[in-house]
């Protein structure tokens, strides 16, 4: 009895900030989901509307949009980031002169706030004054307008995105191929695998659950961007870079919806997880149940 | 053929040479046990058979062709791992399949080899299984399986027991040996157990240092070392060494320690006054009336036999014996040497004389 009392108290301090932090926002903003609530409109009370805003969501033709292209962005970030990511694990695996020192470098944006991240890139994108388009327009006579071309838009917050983000799925994988044995590899010379087929037959295998656990990190965060773009972009031109959390954000802050922002952010927390139950069901647990 | 010549081969790492210049005949279908301490370079002298590992000089050929630039998968070998290897995320059967998997042969003939290796090595049970479902034992077996369904021209082992328990270890050294008077193929085995080595091979080469110190049949080099190292490598409990110089004494050749005790020679010509290091092998010492007088300090009951640790002179000598013996420690002992059984080596030099 005594040592269960312990327990509890040693872990009170958790769930307090769990609860305040976590758990009762949550809740909060699925109750708010419910509700009719601008605070500044004519009747700045809470009134209470069903499931109204749900169905508003679902036919909200701007809502779609957002959602599509936040999947495109979701895509092409986080595939880029897993490629890049593995060969640039697999080249630090290797001894080069100033590894070390590239190593520490290249971890770098990593540490840098989401919103500063999106200025330097404003800054470097901006036409005219940006190096970017300067030296595109200098080398190829490519003409970068971020501010008019949605395309270009799009491809620079997928870039920087990338750049922000890679290091992490390096990180993780250097971690996994660091602790993989060299045993099997060398079993695999041996037993006549090329390249090619040790990378499919062994490594990504053995890999597997750093990589997915990985992807499933990049996947969520990617789904939930919001600062990076809407300094660099602010979701535009037009609505090409309103990315699901840059659309919640408009909502929510400058038109005050409180209740409908609520409801969209549901509605793609559910989202997340269907994708990430989706990429766990056609993934993970088939190997599960085998092995 | 499935012979194998390593000529003169040297490796080194950085500017320090770790192998020099190993000369190992291995002729077709023999049985070749690798053996030393640990850092003697026999698991580097296999890997470079392998073509894991490359040699900085020399030659080695498999077949009568010579590998020195050709890579793993083309040397026609199969090695098997201390850690067996084995792929965790593949089943028994597609470990097993790999090697043909690799080698693109159709997969009813992959089917058939792996059910032919699996029936050989008794695993038709366990082909879905994972390894990490199976015993040590079986993953041992798994990795043999995988060997052998290749049918290759030399099998490389690298310690494969050594993670087996000691009784695990006995059963897998039969089964392995029975494979080899199965399948005939060129062997070559690693170990630091020489009584595996000893119970194994056709042939021992014994390596210490980079070198190799003697090759030859198991028993030949029981009964010839050619030198002090080999002769306490070779048989447990290892053989007593004693100093002391070759006098005469009573019309026959004897060897005098310093405290003046006679061990007796037998048909070897070493002129007086040389000194020598005498060797014996506790199985090759007797108890009783005419041997030299051994303080006894402990007893070894096995129940076949007895091993007894003594000092003479406050050199330690044990020996071995079949009698069962009821005494207190702390007694003295005669320990009776057949002369005949004696080893002598220069002192100097420790070269068999």
């Amino acid at each position: 009895m005594q040592s269960k009392k312990l327990g509890w108290l040693l872990l009170s301090p958790t769930l307090f900030i769990l609860g305040l932090f976590g758990i009762f926002p949550f809740i909060y903003v699925v109750w708010v989901s419910f509700h009719e609530w601008n605070p500044f409109a004519a009747n700045p009370e809470k009134l209470f509307n069903w499931a109204e805003n749900y169905r508003k969501v679902v036919f909200d033709a701007q809502f779609l949009a957002s959602l599509g292209v936040t999947l495109a962005f979701v895509f092409f970030a986080v595939v880029s980031e897993v490629v890049i990511g593995y060969l640039l694990a697999q080249a630090f695996m290797k001894n080069f002169p100033g590894k070390s020192f590239f190593r520490t470098i290249h971890t770098l944006p990593l540490i840098m706030a989401p919103i500063i991240v999106g200025s330097i890139w404003k800054l470097m994108t901006t036409p005219s004054i940006g190096i970017i388009p300067n030296l595109l327009d200098t080398w190829f006579g490519i003409d970068l307008n971020i501010g008019q071309s949605a395309l270009a838009a799009f491809s620079i917050t997928v870039i920087m995105d990338i750049w922000h983000w890679t290091p992490l799925v390096t990180l993780s994988l250097i971690a996994a191929l660091v602790s993989l044995p060299s045993d099997p590899f060398e079993q695999a010379q041996i037993d006549g695998a090329n390249k090619r087929q040790v990378f499919w037959h062994i490594t990504l295998p053995m890999i597997r659950p750093a990589l997915i656990a990985t992807v499933f990190i990049r996947l969520m965060d990617a789904m939930r961007t919001v600062d990076e773009v809407l300094m660099l972009t602010g979701g535009g031109p037009g609505s090409a870079t309103r990315y699901v959390g840059v659309h919640i954000y408009k909502e929510v802050f400058p038109r005050t919806n409180y209740g409908y922002g609520s409801a969209i952010s549901v509605i793609v927390l559910y989202l997340s997880i269907v994708i990430c139950w989706l990429l766990y069901v056609s993934l993970i647990a088939p190997r599960n149940k085998k092995g | 053929m499935g012979n194998v010549q390593i000529k003169g081969v040297t490796k080194n790492y950085g500017g320090v040479r770790v192998m020099h210049g190993v000369d190992v005949d291995i002729e077709d279908g023999e049985f070749v046990v690798l053996v030393g301490p640990s850092g003697c370079g026999k698991s580097t002298l296999l890997r470079m058979i392998a073509g894991l590992e490359e040699i900085s000089g020399g030659q080695i050929s498999i077949g009568g062709r010579i590998v020195n630039d050709i890579p793993p998968k083309e040397r026609d070998i199969a090695m098997v791992f201390q850690s067996y290897a084995l792929y965790p995320h593949k089943t028994v059967a597609e470990n097993m399949g790999f090697p043909l998997l690799m080698a693109k042969r159709p997969k009813a003939e992959i089917a058939e080899k792996v059910n032919r290796a699996a029936e050989i090595l008794d695993l038709t049970k366990y082909l879905d299984r994972y390894p990490k479902q199976l015993s040590g034992g079986q993953r041992q077996r798994v990795a043999m399986g995988r060997a052998i369904v290749r049918d290759p021209q030399v099998f490389l082992f690298d310690e494969p027991l050594s993670n087996l328990d000691a009784k695990l270890r006995v059963t897998m050294r039969v089964e392995i040996k029975e494979l080899h008077q199965r399948l005939k193929t060129t062997t070559v085995y690693v170990t630091h157990d020489q009584i595996e080595a000893m119970t194994m091979a056709n042939k021992i080469v014994v390596m210490r240092d980079g070198r190799v110190e003697q090759i030859g049949r198991p028993l030949d080099l029981y009964d010839r070392p050619v030198n002090l190292f080999v002769a306490g490598f070779i048989g447990s409990p290892s053989m007593n060494f004693l100093q002391g110089k070759v006098a005469t004494q009573g019309g026959k050749q004897v060897v005098l320690t310093e405290q003046g005790i006679a061990l007796p020679l037998d048909g070897v010509q070493v002129e007086d006054g040389r000194a020598v290091t005498y060797g014996i092998r506790p199985e090759h010492i007797t108890i009783g009336a005419g041997g030299i007088p051994v303080d006894v300090s402990v007893f070894e009951p096995t129940g076949s036999e007895t091993l007894i640790f003594g000092r003479v002179g406050g050199v330690p000598i044990d020996a071995l014996v079949r009698e069962r013996i009821e005494e207190e420690p702390g007694k003295t002992m005669l320990f009776r040497i057949d002369p005949r059984k004696a080893h002598v080596f220069d002192q100097a030099t420790g070269q068999r004389l």
